[in-house]
């Protein structure tokens, strides 16, 4: 059964249509078709200025090129970028190095989330844990996780445990402190309600009223911090490595291949609205239906 | 209903109970001054008062939310020492889990006691029903009204299968019409289930209509003031003699409050 948006001839929840098109629906089946079509329909007019936008850069590059006349080891043309892009897609190296850089954000990032998680439920829900944390995060917070780099070369070398513990603080501190604010802004009536209704112990109330609540902003943590991750790995491969996008413009700079780097650096930028992209359908996949 | 236990239902006991809160580096404010109640099983109790008088607060003792300063409070014979599922509570605020359907809703306090996902379900459908919320089992609260939510919201208290059921003016935020509907339901359930409910309400006319007892409590620090058996026959019907008579009466005795309270107030520059 395909609708018309804007068409329906009941309210969503007497069709057992999900509210929001992008959530799912627990009871009830066949509904797929629809979803994956009003999926599909958002997901195409969702990247409409994306594609306005690339297009007025690549608008705009052109005209500087045309105009200034540089030397392509400065600035290459967009078609150079592109058949270079093409280059690395068809050699296989782009696979390599995007292999390499999501790896290690990905290990630090899932070691990030085993640690702080927990450590920010603690913090979220016992003050007392909250005033011994909550200095030393403050402290931590404001250094900038690239200025752990020299750090980890001395402690770790240029191996890959190096770069995981650069992208493990980058990723820690966004989910922690995510994960402390979802659990202190679970409204206290819902806890009281979980107590009347028989969460006994703290820990029950902890499974089925404060996780569940926190989950929305845990989730935004869960993301930012994939993105903050994938921002410091370019950093910390542009100092050490011999693999990865990060070593990619690195090296691209010095042999004077400015087309590898501006390749190099589009590979970074897609990737990162692609991960964006994912964690947000999760996300929404994740709450069944939009509450703040 | 086919959920055929026998009716229970337990009494209150309030024991010379009195409550100071200490805010930070001011004068401790009295909220309840030493209060004796006592409310049979099965009772339907309303407890009406001027704003800030502590009926609240006394709820929230008999919930287990709060410690009593002195005395004590007991559910039948055991003493009240923190909330229980034994003792269920309706919320102004209607308090559904957002990330649970109406039906997860209603089943939760099952969920809890461990009772298997068909059972519970079949349970919480047949309370659904009592409400009227049948078709919307798998809708998530968010899709709802507020009118709609307290229902669900009463669904899940009497569900849960509490002796006691204690009501903060459950129907405070709503519009009069589907409070005056829900007023209805709730006298309904109650008829059919016999629970002791105590309700909170700075209405009257909710307070006659529902409650087989009225108790009318002073401003700060709040005492009984009054305590009246009401033996109007349901339905009630706001519109006769008998009804106007005591509703009149409360009023005026509710007014007096209202004026001392505001002596009070005005006495003390504001802020």
């Amino acid at each position: 059964m395909v609708q018309v948006a804007g068409l329906d001839p009941q309210p969503a929840y007497l069709t057992k249509k999900p509210v929001n098109s992008l959530s799912s629906q627990r009871h009830g089946g066949g509904i797929h078709e629809e979803y994956s079509m009003n999926a599909l329909r958002q997901s195409v007019r969702g990247s409409l200025p994306y594609f306005a936008a690339i297009v007025g850069i690549v608008l705009i590059w052109q005209a500087v090129v045309v105009v200034t006349q540089p030397s392509p080891m400065l600035l290459p043309s967009p078609a150079l970028v592109t058949s270079t892009l093409a280059e690395l897609f068809t050699s296989g190296e782009l696979f390599v190095h995007a292999g390499f850089s999501l790896g290690r954000v990905l290990a630090a990032w899932l070691l990030a989330v085993a640690i702080a998680i927990p450590l920010g439920l603690a913090q979220g829900s016992s003050p007392i844990v909250e005033r011994f944390l909550d200095p030393v995060v403050e402290l931590f917070r404001p250094i900038s996780p690239l200025a752990w780099i020299p750090l980890a070369i001395l402690w770790f070398g240029i191996g890959e445990s190096g770069k995981v513990f650069v992208i493990f603080i980058a990723t820690f501190f966004p989910i922690l402190l995510n994960t402390v604010s979802g659990v202190k802004s679970v409204d206290p009536v819902l806890i009281r309600a979980g107590q009347v209704l028989g969460c006994r112990t703290q820990l029950k109330l902890f499974r089925h009223v404060i996780l569940p609540a926190a989950m929305p902003s845990i989730m935004v943590g869960l993301r930012i911090s994939f993105g903050t991750g994938w921002a410091a790995i370019i950093a910390a491969e542009l100092v050490a490595a011999n693999k990865g996008l990060g070593f990619l413009i690195a090296d691209g700079m010095e042999i004077l291949r400015s087309d590898r780097v501006l390749a190099g650096m589009i590979i970074i930028g897609v990737l990162g609205v692609l991960i964006d992209t994912a964690f947000r359908l999760f996300g929404k996949k994740m709450r069944r239906e939009e509450y703040q | 209903m086919s959920t055929d236990q026998a009716p229970k239902a337990l009494g209150i006991k309030v024991d010379n109970v009195s409550k100071l809160y200490y805010p930070a580096a001011q004068e401790p404010v009295e909220a309840l001054r030493p209060i004796r109640l006592d409310i049979n099983p099965g009772a339907f109790v309303a407890i009406i008062g001027p704003s800030g008088c502590g009926k609240s607060t006394l709820l929230n003792l008999m919930a287990g939310f709060e410690k009593p300063t002195a005395g004590s409070l007991y559910a039948g014979s055991q003493r009240i020492e923190g909330p229980d599922p034994d003792r269920g509570m309706v919320f102004q605020q209607y308090a559904l889990f957002p990330w649970l359907t109406v039906r997860e809703n209603v089943a939760f306090g099952l969920k809890l006691a461990g009772v298997r996902e068909g059972e519970r379900h079949d349970r919480a459908d047949e309370y659904l029903a009592l409400v009227g919320l049948k078709d919307f089992a798998n809708a998530m609260p968010s899709a709802l009204s507020g009118g709609m939510k307290q229902r669900a919201a009463l669904a899940r208290a009497f569900c849960t299968d509490s002796s006691i059921i204690l009501m903060d003016e459950p129907f405070g935020a709503l519009d009069a019409l589907t409070r005056g509907f829900l007023q209805q339901e709730l006298l309904r359930i109650w008829q059919e289930h016999r629970k002791t409910v105590v309700l909170v309400t700075h209405s009257v006319q909710e307070a006659l209509f529902l409650a087989n007892r009225v108790i009318v409590m002073t401003h700060r620090p709040g005492r009984i003031k009054r305590d009246e058996a009401i033996e109007l026959s349901y339905p009630r019907d706001p519109m006769t003699e008998a009804f106007r008579q005591l509703e009149y009466s409360i009023l005026s005795d509710l007014q007096e409050e209202l004026h001392a309270a505001h002596g009070v107030v005005s006495a003390q520059p504001t802020q």
